[in-house]
């Protein structure tokens, strides 16, 4: 079973790939309640799918799973997914737990 | 097919795309002269430069502000180098300026939807294309997401940000755009979870 700080690392490890693209003044913070996207979230469109690649690729190397993130089931949960580090790795354990 | 359209604003949701106009040369230029303008080709030295150049842009062109609903301008996008014959077109020249502005808003995600809805569906082009400079990964991250086929590599092509470097061509079918493209970008903008016709929270 996958425990929920490998997945946590494996988002911490995209947002530091993003923010080594960022400006210093612009990086974002890892921490489980960062928002992701969304009102007070510090990302846009292009960092969010930055981050969306890269946690899908970390899932499918690490993992040898696959997940969708930005699928149907995605954006009609009631919290979205991208609400914070901890909602993304919450609903990325749900999917997994599915096989 | 249409291949004339009048030069309108494109509405969204969250944003709209509204014409360039000679009067956004300053903030445009200021936008340009910003970090994230960095991996892009080198544009207008002044500001006269870039008010010359927004007035040369050729009536088969159409180049945009991306604005929220508040009409706070944020970005730039274009399609350019459109050719009714072979029905083809280039987006491109695509910059959030003011990230504050864009900050929670999916701007970036619902102004390509926009133009290539304009590109598509009014425009009745079957291809779009273009380039992105290799050191900008996360536009080659995105334009890959959102289905664009890498389709070829032009070598030490570009001089941007102190160095030569390749340039990835990227190509995209009017029917990758309906299969992959659009529900990708409509689930972007879904992600936002803000409700419809909200404006930008900080507002």
């Amino acid at each position: 079973m996958v425990i929920k700080t490998t997945v946590i690392d494996i988002i911490y490890r995209a947002l530091q790939a993003l923010n080594g693209e960022l400006p210093a003044d612009k990086q974002v913070p890892l921490d489980t309640q960062t928002r992701l996207f969304g009102p007070e979230s510090t990302l846009d469109s292009l960092s969010l799918v930055s981050v969306i690649v890269d946690v899908e690729t970390g899932i499918a190397d690490d993992l040898g799973k696959t997940v969708s993130l930005t699928d149907d089931e995605a954006m009609t949960q009631q919290v979205s997914p991208f609400s914070s580090v901890d909602t993304l790795a919450d609903y990325i354990l749900k999917q997994l737990a599915r096989g | 097919m249409v291949i004339s359209e009048n030069k309108q604003t494109l509405e969204g949701h969250y944003v709209n795309l509204r014409p360039l106009q000679v009067e956004d040369a300053e903030l445009t230029f200021g936008w340009r002269q910003g970090a994230r303008a960095i991996l892009l080709n080198q544009g207008a030295q002044t500001v006269d430069q870039q008010a010359r150049w927004i007035a040369s842009r050729p009536a088969s062109e159409y180049n945009f502000i991306i604005e929220t609903k508040s009409h706070r301008h944020i970005g730039m996008l274009s399609l350019s180098g459109i050719d009714a014959v072979n029905r083809v077109g280039e987006p491109g020249r695509f910059l959030i300026g003011d990230e504050e502005g864009a900050q929670g808003l999916p701007a970036a995600a619902e102004a390509m939807k926009l133009l290539y809805e304009l590109a598509f569906d009014r425009l009745g082009l079957r291809r779009v294309w273009g380039i992105v400079a290799e050191d900008n990964r996360r536009m080659v991250k995105w334009q890959t997401y959102l289905g664009m086929t890498r389709e070829g590599c032009l070598r030490e092509h570009l001089f941007i940000n102190g160095h030569v470097q390749n340039a990835i061509i990227f190509g995209l079918l009017v029917s990758e755009y309906r299969r992959t493209t659009l529900p990708r970008l409509e689930s972007l903008i879904a992600a936002a979870g803000l409700p419809v016709a909200s404006v930008h929270p900080s507002e």
